[in-house]
């Protein structure tokens, strides 16, 4: 009996030995092909650090979209002032068709006499309707900008290097009082031309559109001055 | 006294097959102890032989020796690495000397025969 459990014994004890040892023998076998404790915890700390930058680094990812946003929106709202400005300078240059209240001028020749309407006449109400404030003239379509000249060439009157022939109808917006009045002060331009025999018409309708010039404005000699 | 080799040869097979078959691995930070737990033993077996060779095998002694040596290894290791000195070593070194001494008696035991 007492062989016997010592047998048992025996067999036990070396059986947990040898599961020690084939055990011990796996794990140096996992330890060579992997890495080794020290190495291991300088990972999770690489790993760590990695995770806390990959944060930081979130948070700049979210600081430089919201940054790139507000750039963006500045940018269009450049963009749109810069837009609303061209528009503008466009409206001042007379490039675009414009509309409002205004005041129809319509200038005939009279039938019978020998009469013509001459170039000064029409200049100088288009002067007389600037002096009144008008803010955008035309000329049987011919919109009058900074260059725009009202020249007598042979039987025609030339605007914007377009001959037009009578009858000759300004347009004009602006305060239509003034523009009226402006003309049709007594001795001023309508009695003028009444006087000399010339059919002139003036309404006062209230809506104008006024073409924008259409030509091409070329600069070959002047040249703007920064600053 | 063959039939005790011989079934520890057996035992030693057996759990070594059954070591190699088990799916687990005892984790890195513990390898260190484990191995001179599993040398503490390895010298226990020896010891043991050499004891029954000697014709004064006793079970108790071997028993608790096995298993004494074995926590004694591994606990010295463990608070060697607490304290900073590598006393696995002291370990290595004594059952070491222990285990070439119990085969050289061994061998001397089988050379007479």
């Amino acid at each position: 009996m007492n062989k016997k459990s010592s047998y048992i014994s025996i067999v036990l004890i070396t059986m947990i030995l040898g599961v020690m040892l084939a055990i011990q023998f796996r794990t140096n076998q996992y330890l060579d092909q992997g890495v080794t404790a020290d190495r291991a915890q300088e990972m999770v700390a690489e790993l760590s650090r990695l995770e806390s930058d990959n944060r930081k680094f979130d948070r700049d990812i979210d600081d430089l979209t919201y940054k790139l946003e507000q750039a963006r929106k500045g940018q269009t709202q450049a963009r749109d002032a810069i837009t609303d400005e061209l528009e503008k300078a466009k409206m001042s240059a007379g490039l675009t068709s414009v509309t409002g209240p205004g005041i129809e001028v319509v200038l005939d020749n009279p039938d019978s006499t020998g009469i013509f309407i001459r170039d000064e006449y029409l200049l100088k109400i288009a002067n007389e309707l600037k002096g009144a404030g008008a803010e955008a003239i035309s000329v049987n379509g011919q919109r009058l900008i900074a260059t725009s000249e009202i020249r007598l060439a042979g039987s025609f009157i030339n605007i914007n290097l377009d001959r037009t022939e009578p009858p000759f109808q300004i347009l004009a917006i602006g305060n239509q009082e003034k523009l009226k009045s402006s003309l049709e002060i007594s001795g001023g331009l309508v009695d003028y031309f009444r006087e000399l025999g010339i059919a002139v018409k003036i309404q006062t309708p209230s809506s104008v559109t006024i073409p924008g010039y259409i030509k091409d404005l070329q600069y070959d000699y002047a040249k703007s001055v920064k600053g | 006294m063959w039939i005790g080799v011989w079934l520890a040869a057996l035992g030693l097979v057996l759990g070594i097959a059954l070591g190699l078959n088990l799916p687990f691995t005892v984790p890195q930070a513990y390898a260190k102890y484990m191995s001179v737990a599993a040398l503490a033993a390895m010298d226990s077996v020896f010891g043991g032989i050499r004891a029954a060779m000697e014709e004064h095998y006793d079970n108790r002694i071997f028993i608790t020796g096995f298993f004494s040596n074995a926590l004694l290894a591994a606990g010295l290791a463990f608070f060697g690495e607490r304290l900073g000195i590598d006393l696995y070593l002291a370990a290595v070194v004594a059952f070491g000397v222990r285990l070439f001494q119990n085969l050289a008696i061994i061998r001397r035991h089988l050379l007479k025969k």
